[in-house]
C-alpha cells in the first residue's frame, strides 16, 4: 500500500538529504527489491567521503548509550550523523525486537541525524552486503559520519565491521574469560578497545589484562596500536559518565592516523575488495540456483551424493559448468 | 428428507442442541491454580507433611499469624472499607470523597496522577495536558488546602497514595496543612505509600532513580517513626508487581525484597526495628483464584513474621505482623461484556475478606474503560457492603484455616515464593536485581506467559477466549469525563501562585532543604517548611535530585529557577 | 528477484503514562509472529514518534494508552503525520478505552482500535491483511 514514486525521484530526493527517501531505499535495498541493484549504481558516485566508524560487541555491553553520547560529539563538531543499528533476528519467526532506538533518544528531535534500525535476518547474500548498500545510502544522503553498530556475535557481524574505517570493540569487565577468549579476535578487528562500565568490580583488571595483551603483539614502526579506553556510557546522573571526551579524541586520533599515513587506501582497497567477493558469490549462488530452479536436478545431484554414485566436488564441478556457461 | 423433518432439522440448528449436550458433559479445561500449580482431585490429612498447629499455623493473633494478625479478627473491627478516589483538579477530587463518606465509605484515600508521582507541577510543559487525568496532582500547599478543606485531620484516616519519591512531599504537604489548621501532627492517623522503589515498574523510572528512592522513601518511614506515631509510613506495593503479570509466590519474594531494601536502610540509620517496623504495611494484589489468593496472604503473615522475628531479631509481636490493604486485580478486568467484572471483583473481594484484610479497595467495573464513574464507584463500595453485612464472612476468623487444600496450597505458596527469595539473593540482593534489570526480564517473560494463556485458551476468560460476543456500543452506567476546565484552571492557579509567592522566604527554604540534602540529614522538615513558604512539588523534588547528581526535571525539560 | 518484504512496525507510548507492560507484550508476540518491531518505549512527543516512523519506513504505527490520554494525544499524532505527509502508515491504538471514545478515535485517524482483552491473532491478522497490499 506504500506510495512509489520513481526510483530515479527517489535517488535524486536523498540526495537532497530528504528523510524519507532515505528511508524507502533503505527498505528497498534491504528488501532486494526489484531496483535495488539500479539504486546502488545511482548512489554509488556520491559515496566515499563520509568517515564510517563500526562499533561491535556483546548484548549488555552498551553500544546504544555510547552511540548516542558518541553522535553528540559528532554534532557538536558540526557533523551531519547516519546510524545504522543492527540486531539480531529471531531464527524461528524471522521477526525481531529492535529496542535500541530508546537509548538514542538524545537526538530524537535533531534533524542533523538518521537512524535505522536492522534486523540481522538470514541475508542470502549475508548481512554484510545489505548494511553496506544501506552505509552507502546514508552517505549519499549527507551524513558526514556513518555509525554501524553491531552485535559482536558471529563471522557475519565481524564482515560488517570490516567496513568501517574505524572499529571500536566494546568490552565489559566481569567478562573476564571471555576477554581473554576474545583477544584475539578483538586484537584482529579493533582500532579502538572501549572498555565499558569501567566503574563495575574488576575493571582494574580487565584494563592491565587488555593492556598486557595488546603490548604482547607485535607491530610494526608506524602502524597503529590498538588503544583501550575506559569509559561509563549509561549513567543516570551526568556527573557519572566518564571518557566520553577522551574517546571522541582517540578516534579523531585513529583518522588523523588513517590520513596521514594513507592507511586509508588499504583500509578502502580492502573493503572493495570484500565487497566484490561477497556479491560475487551471492550473484553467482543466485544465478544457479536459479538455473537448477524447476529442474527437479537439485534433488537428483543430493541423491547421488547420498548414494555415493558422486561426490559434492564433482556435482559442483558439473553444476558450474552447466549453469555458470549457459546461465545469463 | 420431507418437508417437516427438513423444518424439524430447521429448528435443531437454531436451539443449537449440540452445545448444550456438549456443556452438559463439559469438564474444567485445567487442574492447575492461577499461578500454575497441579492441584490434586481432593486433599487428606496425608497431604501435609507434619501438623504441627501450634508452630506453623496458630490460632489468629497469635505467632506466626498465619491465621490473622487479631486473634477476633472482623468481631473487633471490620476491614477499612476504603475506595480509591482521584479525578481531575484537587476540588474535583474533595467532591467524590465527600460523596463515598456520605455513603459508607470509611476511609478516605486518594491518589495522585502521573504528573504528580513524576514529581511535575500542574504547569509543567508534559504535564499540562494530562493534570487530573489519572488522579490528583498537589503542586502546593493550596490544592493540598482544597482537598483536605472541612475534614477534621484529627479523627479521619486518610490514605494518600503517592508512591514516588513525591510522596516525600506529600508527606510535607499534609502535614504542613495540618500544622496551619493548628493540629498537633502526632495525632495524625492514616498513611502513605511511599514505595518509590517499586515504582520505577510502574514507568516512573526518571522520577525514581534506586539511590534516591532509598533515601526519600526511607526518610518519610523515619520521620514518621519519631514524629507521627499513628502514621503507616510505607505501604510497600506488591499490588503493582503482581499486575506486571507475575504469580502469587513472586509477588510475595519480590514485594518482601523490596520491603527489606528499606528496612535494611533504617537499621543502617540506627533505628531499632521494633521502633519502626510496627508501622509497616503491605498492598496486596487479589486476583480471582480465591484459594491461591487466601493461602497466599496466609503465607506472606507467617513468612513475614519469622523474617522479622528471625532475621531481624523483632520482639515487639506488631513488628511480626504482616499488615495489608488489598486492591482487587486491576488487569484482571476486561471491556469485554464489562458487567462480568463486578462478579469478578465480588469473588476478588471474598478472598481478601477470607485472607483477612485490613483494607479494602474494590475495583469499580469500569477500570479497563476509563476511571470509575460516581454510579460504579458506588456500585464498588456497594460490593463491599454486601460482604460486610450480607454474607456472614466476618463472623469467624480465618475461617478457611484448617482445610486440608488452603493449609496445602499455603505451604506451597511458602514454598515457592522462599524459592523466589533465594533466587533474588543468587543474583546479588533485590538491590543489584533491580540494578542488572533482571528484575525486568523476569516481568517481561511473565507478562508474555499470560498473554499466551489467553492466547491459547490456556487460561479462559468469559468474554475474552469463550463465550464471546459483539463488541458493545456503549458503556453501561455511562463514561467519566474528566473536565479539562478544572485542570486549566489549576494550571492557571499554579501560574499565579508561583508569581505571588514571598520570594525570600521561598528561597530560603529551598536553600535550607539544598544544604540539609547535602548534609544526608532527613529533609521532610526542610520539606514542609518549603512547602509552607509555598514550594512546589517540582521545586522540592528538584532540588533534592540536583544535590544527588541529577536533573532537576525527570523529564530534562525546565531548569531550576533557583540560581543562587 | 523479489524477497517477501518483512512488515515494520513502530510500537510506543505518548506522554507521561507509564504503563508499558502492553506495549512490550505486544511487541514481543508481533515479533513471534514475525514482524520487525521498532520499540520506541514511553515519554514520546508526537513529534518524536513520526519522525522515528519516516526514518525506519514502518508499515505500522502501534500507540499504547492506558490512562485516559487517547483523546488528547491521537489527534495531535494524527496532524504531525498529515504534516508530513504520512499517510501511507496503519495507525492503530491499544489499551483501555470505553466502547464510546471508539469511533471517535477512528473518525480522529485511528485505523483501528484494540481494547484490553484483545487475543494476539487478532492483532496480527489485522495488520497482516492490511499492510500485504
Amino acid at each position: 500500500m506504500k506510495k512509489k514514486l520513481s526510483t530515479d525521484e527517489m535517488v535524486k530526493r536523498l540526495l537532497a538529504s530528504d528523510r524519507r527517501s532515505a528511508a524507502r531505499l533503505i527498505t528497498l535495498v534491504e528488501n532486494e527489491m526489484d531496483d535495488h541493484h539500479k539504486v546502488m549504481s545511482l548512489v554509488y558516485p556520491h559515496t566515499g567521503k563520509a568517515m564510517i566508524l563500526g562499533i561491535t560487541g556483546a548484548g549488555g555491553a552498551g553500544k546504544s548509550t555510547l552511540t548516542d553520547h558518541l553522535i553528540g560529539k559528532f554534532r557538536e563538531q558540526g557533523n551531519k550523523v547516519g546510524v545504522v543499528v543492527v540486531d539480531p533476528s529471531s531464527p524461528f519467526s524471522g521477526g525481531a525486537f529492535l529496542g535500541d532506538r530508546i537509548r538514542l533518544q538524545s537526538h530524537s528531535q535533531d534533524d542533523g541525524v538518521y537512524i535505522r534500525s536492522m534486523a540481522s535476518r538470514g541475508y542470502l547474500g549475508g548481512l554484510s552486503r545489505a548494511t553496506y548498500d544501506v552505509i552507502r545510502i546514508m552517505e549519499a544522503m549527507g551524513n558526514e559520519v556513518v555509525i554501524v553498530e553491531t552485535l559482536g556475535a558471529g563471522q557475519d557481524e565481524v564482515d560488517v565491521i570490516h567496513i568501517a574505517h574505524t572499529c571500536l570493540v566494546l568490552v565489559t569487565p566481569g567478562m573476564g574469560d571471555d576477554i581473554q577468549a576474545m583477544k584475539a579476535g578483538i586484537m584482529e578487528i579493533a582500532d579502538i578497545i572501549v572498555l565499558n562500565k569501567a566503574d563495575l568490580d574488576g575493571a582494574d583488571r580487565s584494563l592491565r589484562h587488555l593492556q598486557g595483551a595488546l603490548t604482547a603483539g607485535s607491530f610494526e614502526e608506524g602502524e597503529w596500536m590498538p588503544r583501550v579506553v575506559s569509559t561509563v556510557s549509561a549513567a543516570s546522573k551526568p556527573e557519572d559518565l566518564q571518557g566520553i571526551d577522551e574517546l571522541a579524541a582517540t578516534i579523531a586520533e585513529h583518522q588523523a592516523y588513517l590520513r596521514k599515513t594513507r592507511a586509508i587506501d588499504q583500509v578502502k582497497y580492502n573493503r572493495v575488495e570484500q565487497e566484490l567477493g561477497l556479491i560475487f558469490k551471492d550473484e553467482l549462488q543466485k544465478i544457479i540456483f536459479k538455473g537448477l530452479k524447476g529442474t527437479g536436478k537439485k534433488r537428483e545431484y543430493i541423491e547421488s551424493i547420498i548414494e555415493q554414485q558422486d561426490d559434492p566436488y564433482s556435482v559442483v564441478k558439473e553444476v558450474l559448468n552447466t549453469y555458470l556457461l549457459t546461465g545469463e | 428428507m420431507g418437508e417437516a423433518n427438513e423444518k424439524a432439522a430447521q429448528n435443531t440448528q437454531e436451539g443449537n442442541w449440540d452445545d448444550y449436550i456438549k456443556a452438559y458433559y463439559e469438564k474444567p479445561a485445567s487442574f492447575k491454580s492461577w499461578s500454575g500449580y497441579d492441584l490434586k482431585e481432593i486433599y487428606k490429612p496425608g497431604d501435609r507433611p507434619e501438623e504441627n498447629y501450634e508452630q506453623n499455623i496458630a490460632d489468629a493473633g497469635t505467632y506466626p499469624y498465619t491465621r490473622g494478625i487479631h486473634s477476633n479478627m472482623f468481631r473487633g473491627r471490620l476491614w477499612t472499607k476504603r475506595e480509591v478516589v482521584g479525578i481531575g483538579s484537587p476540588a474535583d477530587t474533595h467532591e467524590r470523597l465527600k460523596y463515598l463518606s456520605q455513603h459508607g465509605g470509611s476511609g478516605l484515600n486518594t491518589i495522585a496522577d502521573v504528573t504528580y508521582e513524576m514529581g511535575l507541577d500542574a504547569d509543567h510543559p508534559w504535564a499540562v495536558d494530562e493534570v487530573g487525568l489519572t488522579g490528583v496532582n498537589i503542586t502546593s500547599i493550596k490544592d493540598m488546602e482544597t482537598l483536605t478543606k472541612d475534614i477534621p485531620l484529627d479523627r479521619v484516616s486518610w490514605s494518600l497514595i503517592t508512591a514516588s519519591t513525591a510522596s516525600s512531599v506529600t508527606m510535607a504537604q499534609y502535614v504542613a496543612v495540618a500544622q496551619n489548621a493548628g493540629y498537633d501532627v502526632g495525632i495524625l492517623r492514616g498513611s502513605i505509600q511511599n514505595d518509590p522503589i517499586h515504582f520505577r515498574y510502574c514507568g516512573f523510572g526518571p522520577a525514581c532513580p534506586l539511590d534516591l528512592s532509598i533515601k526519600l522513601g526511607s526518610d518519610v518511614m523515619e520521620y514518621c517513626t519519631k514524629n507521627l506515631p499513628k502514621w503507616y509510613y510505607t505501604t510497600v506495593n506488591m499490588y503493582d508487581l503482581r499486575e506486571q503479570g507475575i504469580t502469587a509466590p513472586q509477588e510475595v519474594g519480590y514485594g518482601f525484597g523490596i520491603a527489606m531494601c528499606y528496612i535494611d536502610e533504617l537499621i543502617r540509620r540506627g533505628l531499632d526495628i521494633d521502633e519502626f517496623a510496627p508501622r509497616f504495611t503491605f498492598y496486596v494484589s487479589c486476583h480471582v483464584d480465591i484459594f491461591e489468593e487466601v493461602a497466599k496472604i496466609r503465607a506472606a503473615r507467617r513468612m513475614w513474621a519469622r523474617l522479622m522475628k528471625e532475621k531481624y531479631g523483632a520482639k515487639n509481636p506488631k513488628s511480626m505482623q504482616f499488615r495489608f490493604a488489598v486492591h482487587t486485580s486491576g488487569c484482571s478486568l476486561v471491556p469485554q461484556q464489562p458487567f462480568n467484572n463486578m462478579t469478578r471483583i465480588a469473588y476478588q473481594a471474598l478472598a481478601a475478606v477470607l485472607g483477612g484484610v485490613q483494607s479494602l479497595h474494590c475495583c469499580s467495573y469500569d477500570e479497563p474503560m476509563c476511571l470509575p464513574t460516581e454510579k460504579a464507584h458506588l456500585q464498588a463500595l456497594r460490593t463491599q457492603q454486601i460482604l460486610a453485612y450480607e454474607t456472614g464472612v466476618t463472623n469467624v476468623a480465618d475461617p478457611l484455616g484448617g482445610s486440608y487444600y488452603v493449609e496445602s496450597l499455603t505451604d506451597k505458596i511458602e514454598e515457592e515464593a522462599f524459592k523466589v527469595m533465594k533466587e533474588v539473593e543468587d543474583v546479588g540482593g533485590m538491590e543489584e536485581a533491580i540494578r542488572t534489570e533482571w528484575l525486568d526480564r523476569q516481568f517481561e517473560s511473565e507478562a508474555v506467559q499470560r498473554q499466551k494463556e489467553l492466547d491459547n485458551g490456556g487460561k479462559l476468560v468469559v468474554g475474552v477466549n469463550v463465550f464471546t460476543t459483539e463488541q458493545e456500543k456503549t458503556t453501561p452506567l455511562g463514561v467519566q469525563k474528566i473536565s479539562s476546565k478544572s485542570a486549566k484552571q489549576q494550571v492557571e492557579a499554579v501560574r499565579t501562585l508561583k508569581q505571588s509567592r514571598d520570594t525570600d522566604r521561598l528561597n530560603d527554604a529551598i536553600k535550607r532543604l539544598r544544604d540539609d540534602t547535602n548534609d544526608s540529614k532527613n529533609v521532610i522538615p526542610a520539606m514542609i517548611e518549603a512547602t509552607r513558604a509555598s514550594g512546589t512539588t517540582g521545586e522540592l523534588l528538584g532540588t533534592v535530585r540536583e544535590v544527588f547528581g541529577y536533573p532537576y526535571d525527570p523529564m530534562e525539560t525546565i531548569k531550576s529557577p533557583f540560581n543562587f | 528477484m523479489a524477497t517477501k518484504k518483512k512488515i515494520k512496525v513502530l510500537v510506543t507510548k505518548v506522554g507521561l503514562d507509564g504503563h508499558d507492560r502492553g506495549a512490550k507484550v505486544v511487541s514481543s508476540l508481533l515479533k513471534e509472529a514475525g514482524m520487525e518491531v521498532i520499540y520506541l518505549g514511553m515519554f514520546q512527543r508526537p513529534e518524536g514518534i513520526v519522525k522515528a516512523a519516516i526514518d525506519e519506513d514502518v508499515d505500522v504505527i502501534g500507540l499504547s494508552y492506558l490512562s485516559g490520554e487517547h483523546l488528547i494525544f491521537t489527534p495531535k499524532i494524527v496532524e504531525e503525520m498529515k504534516k508530513n505527509s504520512v499517510d501511507d502508515v496503519l495507525l492503530l491504538a491499544g489499551g483501555t478505552f470505553p466502547a464510546e471514545d471508539i469511533p471517535t478515535m477512528e473518525e480522529m485517524g485511528i485505523d483501528k482500535v484494540f481494547r484490553a482483552g484483545s487475543l494476539t491473532a487478532s492483532i496480527v491478522d489485522y495488520i497482516k491483511t492490511n499492510v500485504e497490499e
